[in-house]
């Protein structure tokens, strides 16, 4: 089969093996230079000509962003909240959409579920206000629960749930574990979290990104440094007469730096998690 | 300050979730009438938020201030982006303000009426005399005091002094503005339409307005808070406005812009009828132009009516506590310190070209300079000629909403020319609506039309 | 008998009691962070508030302020060039590395995919900070690679770009932030698109003597539209909402030429912390959206044949 092609055919493999590998490394060059303008000093960055390989080394943004914020800290908080996140929204979600896919003669369940699904509708930005407001009427804001909380019980994942309880675990085991004796809840837990982990594990990683990366709401609900995020504390170095670059890469490079090394590892994960709700939706 | 209409159900959620936020202790401290009056037992750490060569006038005063107040020390912050997003953000929420914040004068009102400042009212009293009072109203809320004034911004016409001899116009004799408009036209003239008289946008009167109209005792809101911008005074000075613009000598650059800083070197524009931290700039953007040593000179604001005030106030900032503050005799001590001493304030005039609010400041010797950059004239005493005459105006927390309609409307009208009294009557209309605030009943609607 | 089907339905509840149990928790905290916010949100559409002081009642006040509002109208327009600038390329591209990550010769298939997909990965604030130096006019990578080709390449004349700190190139250097972001993004929805098309397909059309191009234009295109009108709808939301690229790169500068609507509605709301009006504008902006979307939808649908 391979020799059928010819020269024409090996000419234009060769041809696509180059455009990718151009192009792929274009569309990674901004994490190069992420990465090295972290150990270059200011006038360094902003040499002309650009210098490709920081010479000399410095490692003394580094020191700098420890020294000037509270990065340990906020690395700290994003985890947290992060972990906190997305901990409770694939409790809720599963346990829900568990009860949507296994229980639908509950009275009302189809109107329910359906009305969940509308709310999808409407986006995201129309509930900030008032999440603020109600964070800020109950004294809550600038904590964790301000950043796990809202978007924990969102309309995708209990969707997202519920499709795959329903086309993955068979009525016939949970009927089997209810003779074994085995509670409703003990069912849930220990029949279909098993069966449900690849959804799980999909869901959570779209929440992880999510909660990580998240700019806007900790900007406007964290208001004291012991409390920021990691993407907050870099936003916040940009200053309104100097800018202090290197400290930034650095920063930003510690920051990226989990996601990146994640992905790498879980890739499959992260693409499974994407492309099968698109294939439902 | 009514509670919003959530409370009742927000109470059950409280109840349910037991909230757990980092909030800075609800029960706020009062200050004491003598807060200070022991350096030595003041004590604490003070953050101040402040921006640009504010900020920086304050930092050069914490040496002098922490020698004074040894077991107090500040930190200015000027750093940071979205500092008044952030300010806003941290007084709703109750943590995170700093103890010290500098406002815009014109956006104190909205700040003090969120309630969540400190009432400065015993720490302030003695010295209510020695502010003037247009600033003060800037600062009050249901009589009490919120804010300290810190800087203000009288005003007075810049001039280049080559120009009017060039042309023939004697600065002497400008005293109202139909003279200023006439010795417009001759400059006009006389320069073959090369040379305008000032720079006035027309999208953008809102700020001359605002000039005219506390020059004459004119209102957008009335002390009720109510709308009042239909008023005799308003419409004085739209007629000032109408005659600037009518007579051609305006040119029609945007503030700040090329074309506007470009006049300040160039014989394209005659005059800046400016606030005086304008004077600055002025001083560092010119050394001469057209191929001449610059020579610049200051003329008093003309009046709108012969024997009327001839100056105006534009700018400014104040100082604030946030309720929040947990050392509120320590930021008390740091701004009394800044503002209410003439040692303060006197040293922010000369280092940062920042005008003194605080009245016994202006009585200091440094104001009697002759100035070498304008010819040797005394042009600070110029600027501090008057200023406690200026009216108060009523801002309210829509002020910077309803200027902004209000600049709209202006720029709408300088290019369609539409009927002046009509004007304000249509401009009436649309703030009830927009802001949703009553319209006074001594508005000339009310009174002309029934 | 009534009475039999009344206590049948009541125990038919407590059969299910289960049911309401599990559903619980998540429907307690999606009435508190998501349908109270939608209705209360509705309500202040109606008033005057900035979360402090009290609230006033303006009907269709903030409606008509709306009409008025030149920076919420300018922000509109932004949003919809920089869509126009940065989504019809960005699909390209993600169909075509599409197509040639489904290759089924193609080694290296992880790595392309994982290069591609990286940049949506990570976190928006640090891409935007890096890209803001690449675009520095005086001493940005990209002005310096402008540069050098003028320089060297003969018979082309190039000039140095503002890229954000020019009104006329904010919008361009967003677009292109975006669609560096959103690339791969899309092309992995689309390969499973690709992927989800049936090889029998191909056969029976290369049997009947159609080419390469042919086969894309009849089999490939049509096929991929559901998959072409989700990536629409994303990118549709997407583009109105988005909020930190803009934020953190440009703050909707210079002047506001690159203000987009997630911006203006930023900083309407907990900028110029006007609650009322900023639900009023998010409500009627979420509509139109809705509208297009539902166009977008349906277009899919009456193609479906």
């Amino acid at each position: 089969m391979r020799r059928a092609h010819g020269i024409g055919g090996t000419l234009k493999r060769l041809g696509t093996y180059l455009a990718l590998t151009a192009l792929s490394l274009v569309f990674l060059f901004p994490f190069y230079w992420l990465a090295v303008s972290a150990f270059k000093t200011q006038g360094q960055i902003f040499s002309t000509p650009p210098q490709w390989i920081p010479s000399p080394w410095q490692w003394s943004n580094f020191v700098d962003i420890y020294r000037e914020t509270n990065l340990i800290r906020a690395f700290v908080n994003s985890v947290i909240i992060a972990a906190g996140h997305v901990t409770l929204s694939l409790f809720l979600c599963s346990l829900a959409g568990y009860a949507f896919a296994k229980y639908p003669n509950a009275p009302g369940a189809k109107r329910l579920f359906a009305f969940v699904l509308g709310t999808m509708m409407i986006p995201h930005a129309v509930t900030l206000i008032p999440a603020f407001v109600i964070l800020m009427e109950l004294h809550m804001a600038n904590s964790y629960w301000a950043m796990i909380l809202p978007g924990a019980a969102g309309a995708f994942g209990i969707f997202w749930m519920r499709q795959y309880i329903a086309a993955h675990v068979p009525t016939e085991l949970l009927y089997a574990a209810r003779i074994d004796g085995c509670g409703e809840f003990g069912i849930y837990w220990r029949v279909v979290v098993p069966i449900a982990k690849p959804a799980l594990a999909a869901l959570g990683i779209i929440l992880l990104i999510g909660s990580w990366n998240n700019l806007m709401w900790a900007f406007i609900i964290l208001r004291t440094k012991d409390m920021e995020t990691l993407p907050l504390v870099i936003y916040l170095l940009q200053g309104e007469t100097r800018t202090p670059f290197g400290m930034l890469m650095a920063g930003g490079l510690l920051a990226t730096l989990p996601l990146v090394i994640g992905f790498i590892l879980f890739q499959r994960h992260f693409i499974a998690g994407i492309t099968s709700g698109a294939i439902k939706a | 300050m009514q509670k919003s209409r959530m409370s009742p159900f927000v109470f059950v959620i409280a109840a349910a979730a037991g909230g757990c936020g980092r909030d800075a202790g609800r029960e706020a401290t009062r200050l004491d009438a003598d807060a200070t009056r022991d350096a030595n037992l003041v004590s604490g750490h003070i953050e101040a938020w402040g921006w640009n060569i504010a900020a920086k006038s304050l930092q050069k005063l914490v040496p002098g201030f922490e020698r004074r107040y040894p077991n107090v020390t500040v930190n200015v912050n000027m750093t940071g982006a979205n500092l008044q997003t952030r300010f806003l953000l941290s007084l709703s929420a109750g943590v995170g303000a700093p103890d010290v914040s500098q406002l815009q004068m014109v956006d104190a009102p909205k700040y003090i009426a969120t309630g969540r400042m400190t009432d400065l009212t015993p720490v302030a009293a003695k010295y209510e005399r020695m502010f003037p009072p247009s600033l003060w109203r800037n600062c009050k809320h249901d009589g009490k005091v919120y804010a300290i004034p810190w800087d203000m911004g009288p005003c007075a016409v810049y001039y280049k002094r080559e120009l009017f001899r060039r042309y023939g116009v004697d600065a002497g004799q400008i005293e109202t503005w139909d003279d200023f408009i006439a010795a417009g036209k001759t400059v006009l003239e006389r320069s073959d339409g090369r040379t305008k008289m000032l720079p006035l946008a027309t999208t953008s009167l809102g700020a001359m307005y605002e000039i005219l109209i506390q020059q004459n005792g004119g209102q957008l809101f009335d002390e009720q808070g109510r709308i009042a911008i239909n008023s005799p005074q308003s419409i004085q000075a739209l007629g000032v406005l109408k005659r600037l613009l009518d007579a051609g000598i305006c040119a029609n650059v945007q503030m700040w812009g090329h074309e506007f800083m470009a006049g300040l070197k160039s014989d394209t524009i005659a005059t800046y009828p400016m606030a005086v931290w304008f004077g600055g700039t002025i001083k560092d953007t010119v050394s001469e132009y057209d191929g001449q040593v610059s020579d610049w000179g200051v003329f008093r604001l003309p009046a709108l009516e012969a024997g009327g005030l001839r100056t105006s106030n534009l700018g400014g900032s104040v100082l604030v506590i946030p309720d929040q503050c947990q050392q509120k005799e320590a930021a008390w001590a740091f701004i009394e310190h800044a503002l209410c001493t003439v040692e303060g304030q006197v040293a922010q005039y000369k280092n940062f070209d920042l005008f003194p609010a605080f009245l016994p400041a202006l009585a200091d010797p440094f104001f009697d300079q002759p100035d070498p950059f304008y010819g040797g004239q005394k042009a600070s005493r110029l600027f501090a000629t008057d200023i406690t005459r200026i009216p108060p105006l009523n801002r309210t927390q829509d002020w910077v909403q309803a200027l902004r309609y209000l600049e709209q409307s202006l720029s709408r009208w300088a290019t369609s020319d539409t009927d002046t009294t009509a004007f304000f009557a249509t401009l009436e209309q649309k703030l009830h609506r927009r802001i949703g605030r009553e319209i006074s009943p001594a508005s000339l609607s009310t009174i002309g039309g029934g | 008998m009534r009475t039999e089907t009344r206590t049948t339905v009541w125990s038919n509840v407590r059969r299910h009691s289960h049911f309401y149990l599990f559903i619980s928790p998540f429907f307690i905290l999606f009435a508190i962070f998501g349908l109270y916010p939608l209705i209360f949100s509705l309500y202040l559409s109606f008033v005057k508030w900035d979360g402090l002081t009290a609230q006033t009642w303006v009907g269709l006040g903030n409606f008509a302020t709306m009409l008025d509002d030149e920076i919420l109208r300018t922000s509109l327009w932004n949003t919809l060039v920089i869509g126009v600038l940065y989504v019809p390329p960005m699909m390209i591209m993600a169909f075509v590395f599409a197509v040639f990550l489904n290759q089924p010769w193609l080694w290296f298939r992880s790595y392309y995919r994982a290069a591609f997909f990286l940049p949506c990965v990570t976190p928006m604030v640090v891409i935007a900070i890096v890209f803001g130096l690449l675009y520095s006019p005086e001493k940005g990578l990209l002005n310096y690679l402008i540069g050098w080709i003028d320089h060297r390449v003969p018979f082309v004349d190039l000039e140095p770009i503002p890229w954000i700190n020019s009104e006329r190139w904010s919008k361009v250097s967003v677009a292109i932030l975006v669609a560096w972001r959103w690339t791969g993004y899309n092309m992995v929805l689309m390969l499973a698109g690709l992927q989800g098309i049936s090889r029998e397909y191909y056969e029976a059309a290369e049997v009947d003597g159609a080419g390469v191009l042919q086969r894309m234009v009849h089999i490939t295109l049509p096929l991929m539209r559901p998959m072409f009108l989700f990536c629409g709808i994303l990118s549709l939301l997407g583009t109105v909402y988005m909020f930190d690229e803009v934020f953190v790169m440009t703050r909707g500068g210079p002047g506001t030429s690159s203000m987009n609507f997630g911006l203006y509605l930023f900083n309407t709301s907990f900028a110029d912390f006007r609650f009322g009006y900023a639900s009023c504008v998010a409500y009627t902006v979420a509509f139109f959206v809705f509208l297009a979307a539902l166009i977008i939808m349906r277009f899919n649908r009456s193609h479906q044949d």
